[in-house]
C-alpha cells in the first residue's frame, strides 16, 4: 500500500542536539493527520524534512511513494506547504503570489489562471487580486499562503500551526476550509499545539514529544489513555478564599483547581464527590449556579503521555487571538 | 506525473530570475552597490586625470559588470531566508542547483542591463568605438555570470541579514579593485603584482572589455575566457555546496 507519507526511522541532528529521533509512522490518504506537540517538540523540524526543506541526517521519507531525497522532485510536485509563518511576497500582489508559484510548479499558464482565479475567490480575495499582499490582514495573507500551497494541485497539504496568532473569526474560517479540502479528497498533514484544534479536525494524532513519537492514534482512543482523569467542574454563586482547600477535604477528592469561577475537582468516583458538593453547599449556605462531570480530556491526555504541562501555552496562544481580535486583524 | 526534464527546470529558473527582478532590483543595496558604487568609483578615478574619457570606457564598462552583477544575491538571498520565501524553493518541484541558478542569473540580468547602460553612455557620451563586438559581449556575458556566482557564494553564508553577507564580500571586492589593473596598468606591476592580478577575474573582465574597445588584452584573450569560465564554475561549485550543507545543518 502506498501512503500519503511515510517516515522510517527518521532523524535529525543540530550539531549534537538530536531535534528528531527516529520517528516512523504512515500518514493514509484521505485522512486528516495531526501532529502534535509542545513547542519544541520536532514539529517544525520534522515537516521541514518532509518537506525537503532540510536535509535528514538519517533515515527515509515519502510523499505518495516518492522519496523525499531521492526522488525530491517528483515527491515536491505532489504537495503543497503552508508554514507556520505566511512566507508570500509581500511586494507582490496575491495574483502574482499565485502565478508565480504556479510557474514554479511548471503549470501550464491557462490551467493556472483557471486555478488562480477559483482559489482567489473560494478565498475572498478576488476582488483584491491586483493589491500588493503587505496591505493585507494576517488572516488574509494566511489565506493567500494556503492558496498558493493549492495552485499546483497537490494531493498532500501540509499546514504548519496554520491557526497560530489569528484572530478568531480567521481561525474559524482556515478550520472550515481545511475540512472542506479535506472532503474533496486531500491529504492533510497538520501540526499544531493547539490540542483542541487536534482534537476537533483529525482522524488521527500523533503525539510528538522532545523528538519521539510518544503516540499514534484517533483522538477519542488516545482519550483513553488518561480515563482514569476524571472530574467535575462546579461554580457557586460566591467563592470564599477558603474554598479550595476545604473542597480538597470532601471524601473522594484527589484534587482541586481554580479555573476562572470554577472549581474542576478531580476525583476516581464521580457520583460520590456530586453528593458531597451538594451536602456542603448546603451547610455553607452557598448556591451551585452550575455543575457537570466531565471525562479525561485531551489535554489530559497530552499531560499523560508528554508529562508537559500545556496550560501556559494555551493562555499564551488565548491571549494572541485576543489581542489580535481586538486589532480587528493585523495588519 | 509527467517528468521533470532539464528544459522545465530551465524555465523554473528563469521564473525564479523574472521575480527577483521585480522584487529586488530597485531595492536599495544593489542600487547602491550596482549602479552608484561603480559610476562613483570611475568619476573619482577619472576626473581631473590628463586621460582622455574614452580610453577610460573599458574600466567603467569592467566595474559595473563587476559591482552590479555580484550585489543582488547578496540581498535578495538573505532577505528570503529572513521572510522565508527561500523555503518555497527548497520545497517546489526543482533542484538546488537550479534554484541557485535562477538567483544567479538575476544577477546577471542585472549586471548586463547596467553595463549596457555604461556602454551606451561611452559610445554615445564619450565618443567610444567599439572595434570587437563578439569579444566585447562575450566579456560582458562571462563576466556577469562570473560575478553573480560569486555573489551567489557569498551569499551561502547562513545568516538572514545582506549586510553580513556583504561586508565580507567587499573584503575581497575592494582590494580586487588595486590588483586587477583598473588603477594601475598590470603591465606597470611589480611581478608579483603581476601574478596577483592574473589571479583577479576582474583583471580578466577589464582585458576583455579593452580588446573589445579598441585596446588589447594583456593575458590574450583565449587566457581571459578560460580563467572566468574556471572561476564561474569554482564559484558555482562552492556556493552549491555551501547551501547543500546549509540544509543539511538547519
Amino acid at each position: 500500500m502506498t501512503y500519503a507519507v511515510e517516515t522510517v526511522g527518521l532523524t535529525k541532528y543540530y550539531d549534537s542536539f538530536l531535534a528528531v529521533d527516529h520517528i516512523s509512522f504512515q500518514v493514509r490518504k484521505g485522512e486528516i493527520f495531526g501532529f502534535l506537540g509542545p513547542n519544541g517538540a520536532g514539529k517544525t523540524t520534522t515537516i521541514r524534512m518532509l518537506t525537503g526543506v532540510s536535509t535528514p541526517t538519517d533515515g527515509t521519507a515519502s510523499i505518495m511513494g516518492y522519496d523525499i531525497v531521492r526522488q525530491s522532485v517528483e515527491a515536491k510536485a505532489l504537495m503543497g506547504i503552508v508554514p507556520d509563518v505566511s512566507n508570500v511576497y509581500d511586494e507582490l500582489s496575491a495574483w502574482d503570489n499565485l502565478v508565480f508559484t504556479g510557474e514554479l510548479y511548471g503549470m501550464p499558464k491557462r490551467r493556472l489562471q483557471e486555478k488562480a482565479e477559483a482559489l482567489l475567490r473560494r478565498f475572498g480575495l478576488y476582488d483584491r487580486r491586483g493589491e500588493k499582499v503587505v496591505g493585507f490582514s494576517r488572516g488574509m495573507k494566511r489565506k493567500v499562503c494556503i492558496a498558493m500551497a493549492l495552485v499546483n494541485d497537490s494531493e498532500v497539504l501540509f499546514l504548519d500551526e496554520p491557526t497560530s496568532g489569528l484572530d478568531v473569526e480567521s481561525v474559524r474560517e482556515i478550520r472550515q476550509m481545511v475540512r472542506a479540502l479535506n472532503e474533496e479528497g486531500l491529504t492533510i498533514f497538520l501540526t499544531t499545539h493547539n490540542l483542541e484544534e487536534a482534537n476537533q479536525m483529525c482522524d488521527r494524532i500523533a503525539i510528538i514529544n522532545r523528538g519521539k513519537i510518544a503516540a499514534i492514534d484517533t483522538p477519542e482512543r488516545l482519550r483513553q489513555i488518561a480515563r482514569n482523569v476524571q472530574s467535575v467542574e462546579v461554580a457557586f454563586n460566591e467563592t470564599p478564599g477558603d474554598l479550595v482547600d476545604e473542597l480538597q477535604r470532601l471524601a473522594a477528592v484527589t484534587s482541586v483547581e481554580k479555573r476562572g469561577d470554577k472549581y474542576r475537582i478531580f476525583t476516581n468516583e464521580p457520583p460520590l464527590v456530586l453528593r458531597e458538593i451538594w451536602a456542603y453547599a448546603e451547610k455553607r449556605s452557598l448556591t451551585p449556579i452550575s455543575i457537570s462531570t466531565l471525562g479525561p480530556s485531551f489535554e489530559d491526555v497530552f499531560v499523560k503521555l508528554t508529562g508537559k504541562e500545556m496550560e501556559k501555552e494555551l493562555v499564551r496562544e488565548g491571549k494572541a487571538a485576543t489581542q489580535n481580535a481586538g486589532r480587528g486583524g493585523e495588519r | 506525473m509527467s517528468k521533470v526534464s532539464k528544459w522545465d527546470e530551465l524555465q523554473r529558473s528563469w521564473v525564479i530570475a523574472m521575480k527577483d527582478m521585480k522584487i529586488y532590483y530597485l531595492r536599495p543595496a544593489p542600487i547602491m552597490f550596482g549602479v552608484m558604487f561603480p559610476f562613483t568609483l570611475f568619476l573619482s578615478f577619472a576626473v581631473g586625470r590628463d586621460v582622455p574619457i574614452a580610453k577610460l570606457a573599458p574600466l567603467l564598462l569592467a566595474q559595473t559588470l563587476f559591482w552590479a552583477s555580484s550585489s543582488v544575491g547578496p540581498v535578495s538571498i538573505p532577505v528570503e531566508r529572513r521572510v522565508r520565501t527561500f523555503d518555497r524553493y527548497l520545497s517546489a518541484p526543482l533542484s538546488l542547483v537550479s534554484v541557485l541558478f535562477g538567483k544567479t542569473l538575476a544577477g546577471v540580468l542585472y549586471g548586463l542591463s547596467i553595463s549596457t547602460l555604461a556602454v551606451a553612455l561611452c559610445i554615445f557620451a564619450f565618443g567610444t568605438a567599439i572595434t570587437d563586438a563578439f569579444v566585447l559581449i562575450l566579456g560582458m556575458g562571462l563576466a556577469s555570470l562570473g560575478f553573480s556566482a560569486m555573489g551567489i557564494m557569498f551569499a551561502s553564508i547562513p545568516t538572514q541579514n545582506p549586510g553580513e553577507v556583504m561586508m565580507p564580500m567587499n573584503f575581497i571586492r575592494i582590494p580586487m579593485l588595486f590588483i586587477s589593473g583598473l588603477y594601475i596598468p598590470v603591465s606597470q606591476l611589480p611581478t608579483i603584482g603581476q601574478a596577483a592580478a592574473f589571479l583577479s577575474p576582474l583583471t580578466h573582465t577589464l582585458d576583455l572589455m579593452e580588446y573589445g574597445l579598441g585596446g588589447s588584452s594583456h593575458f590574450g584573450i583565449p587566457v581571459n575566457v578560460a580563467v572566468l569560465v574556471l572561476y564561474t564554475l569554482l564559484f558555482i561549485g562552492i556556493g552549491i555546496s555551501f547551501h547543500r550543507r546549509i540544509m543539511k545543518t538547519q
